[in-house]
């Protein structure tokens, strides 16, 4: 069995238990082991931009040197976690200037090589596993099943420091979901920021923003969505208490579908933790009793 | 004047993008995802700093909206991410000690229930 040092990340411990028990559970029936980091730090939830903030990038680092105990590739979940660390690894040794990246590594506890590479669970799915092996472990196909996969920001961009998919049309979760028997719904908002953390201070500017991608999704004919960031699941989810329009659509995690059609336990896909109840539709398409 | 060049200068330091760059073509604007609702356009804010017109900007609603999504710079065909400069402007105003974000300002129930990824992202932003 394959193993990967696994960063979960502060909100995947509380708010979207589902998002990291459901990955754990299919990357069991899979054959590779997510094994968490012994000790981890929350990684800060958004990369400061800011040249000679550097205070903002010593959690970060300590978590991609922390994970050089278990191996030099680091897989996390949670799109926020996946562009902070990511980018902090460019900044540290790709892009920053010298006298700033001597002063951060003067504040870290051991030396950091800048090796450690951090992946996403879904480019292991992709480039490790492989969709192939992926489909030949489907117990419940997801066929008729319209899914619109939604990637937000966080995943793609700064394209040039992230690296991981095409930043305008991203595919690498739309072809697992043809995997897994789906229909991938294709809509012209997939990577469209969901208001974020404004959603804060302006929360009736996010709801906005969540609305016009909803739309896009109901207009696509999608009859539910997948996510990979626990912020754009609560944006797009929850938010849709607040809109003039009933779209009543429901968000997933991708892990919750993954799991559900790899025959993970039902109990373990944490259906209640939604906002727009998914259940009805699952039991429409025979994939829960 | 000197004040103003060295602004201009601390602000591009900050941001690592260079405000002349821009040669106002609007796609920031057009791409951004809270434009509707901001007074001044990241385009026009752009244009203002490179008029010196520094004030007008730091007290532009803009830079509280800007989600750090970084649509506008991956589009920009000249390379500037207006994302990188709201970044350096918000931090010359939290390093003046000014909060934008307190958390009596914020609903209990939300805090509750919103992922706490919002909360410390925000608060990263907005706060000193």
């Amino acid at each position: 069995m394959k193993s990967f040092a696994y960063y979960p990340g502060c909100t995947l411990y509380t708010k979207s238990r589902n998002l990291d028990i459901c990955a754990r559970e299919s990357a069991k029936i899979l054959g590779v082991e997510l094994k968490e980091l012994e000790t981890w730090n929350c990684c800060g939830a958004i990369f400061s931009t800011v040249q000679d903030d550097i205070a903002n990038q010593i959690a970060p680092i300590r978590n991609l040197k922390e994970a050089q105990k278990i191996s030099n590739e680091l897989v996390t979940l949670c799109a926020a976690c996946y562009n902070v660390l990511k980018r902090s690894n460019y900044y540290l040794y790709k892009e920053g200037n010298e006298i700033y990246r001597r002063r951060l590594i003067n504040y870290l506890d051991e030396e950091y090589d800048g090796e450690t590479k951090v992946l996403h669970f879904l480019e292991i799915l992709k480039n490790q596993i492989g969709y192939n092996a992926v489909k030949s472990h489907v117990k419940k196909s997801l066929n008729g099943l319209k899914v619109a996969c939604y990637y937000g920001c966080l995943m793609l961009r700064p394209s040039a420091e992230i690296n991981f998919d095409d930043p305008d049309n991203p595919m690498i979760m739309d072809e697992l979901f043809l995997a897994l028997g789906a229909d991938a719904v294709q809509f012209p908002f997939k990577s469209e920021c969901c208001g974020g953390y404004v959603l804060v201070n302006r929360p009736e500017v996010a709801t906005k923003c969540a609305e016009i991608i909803l739309e896009s999704i109901i207009n696509a004919g999608a009859e539910c969505v997948v996510t990979t960031c626990p912020l754009c699941q609560y944006n797009i989810d929850n938010q849709q208490k607040y809109m003039a329009k009933q779209f009543n659509l429901p968000i997933f995690y991708f892990t919750q579908l993954l799991g559900l059609s790899l025959g993970v336990e039902e109990k373990l896909l944490n259906l209640d933790n939604h906002y727009i109840n998914p259940k009805l539709l699952l039991k429409q398409k025979g994939l829960i009793i | 004047m000197n004040e103003e060049i060295k602004l201009k200068e601390e602000i591009e330091e900050l941001s690592r993008q260079r405000l002349l760059d821009c040669y106002q073509c609007g796609e920031c604007s057009a791409g951004c995802p809270t434009a509707f609702a901001m007074d001044i356009v990241p385009s026009h804010s752009i244009r203002l700093l490179q008029l010196g017109k520094f004030n007008e900007v730091l007290n532009a609603d803009n830079i509280w909206l800007c989600v750090a999504c970084h649509v506008c710079g991956e589009r920009c065909p000249r390379g500037v991410d207006y994302g990188k400069i709201a970044d350096a402007l918000r931090t010359l105003i939290l390093r003046n000690k000014i909060t934008h974000l307190t958390l009596e300002k914020i609903d209990k129930q939300f805090i509750l229930e919103a992922p706490q990824q919002a909360f410390i992202a925000a608060f990263r932003k907005f706060t000193t």
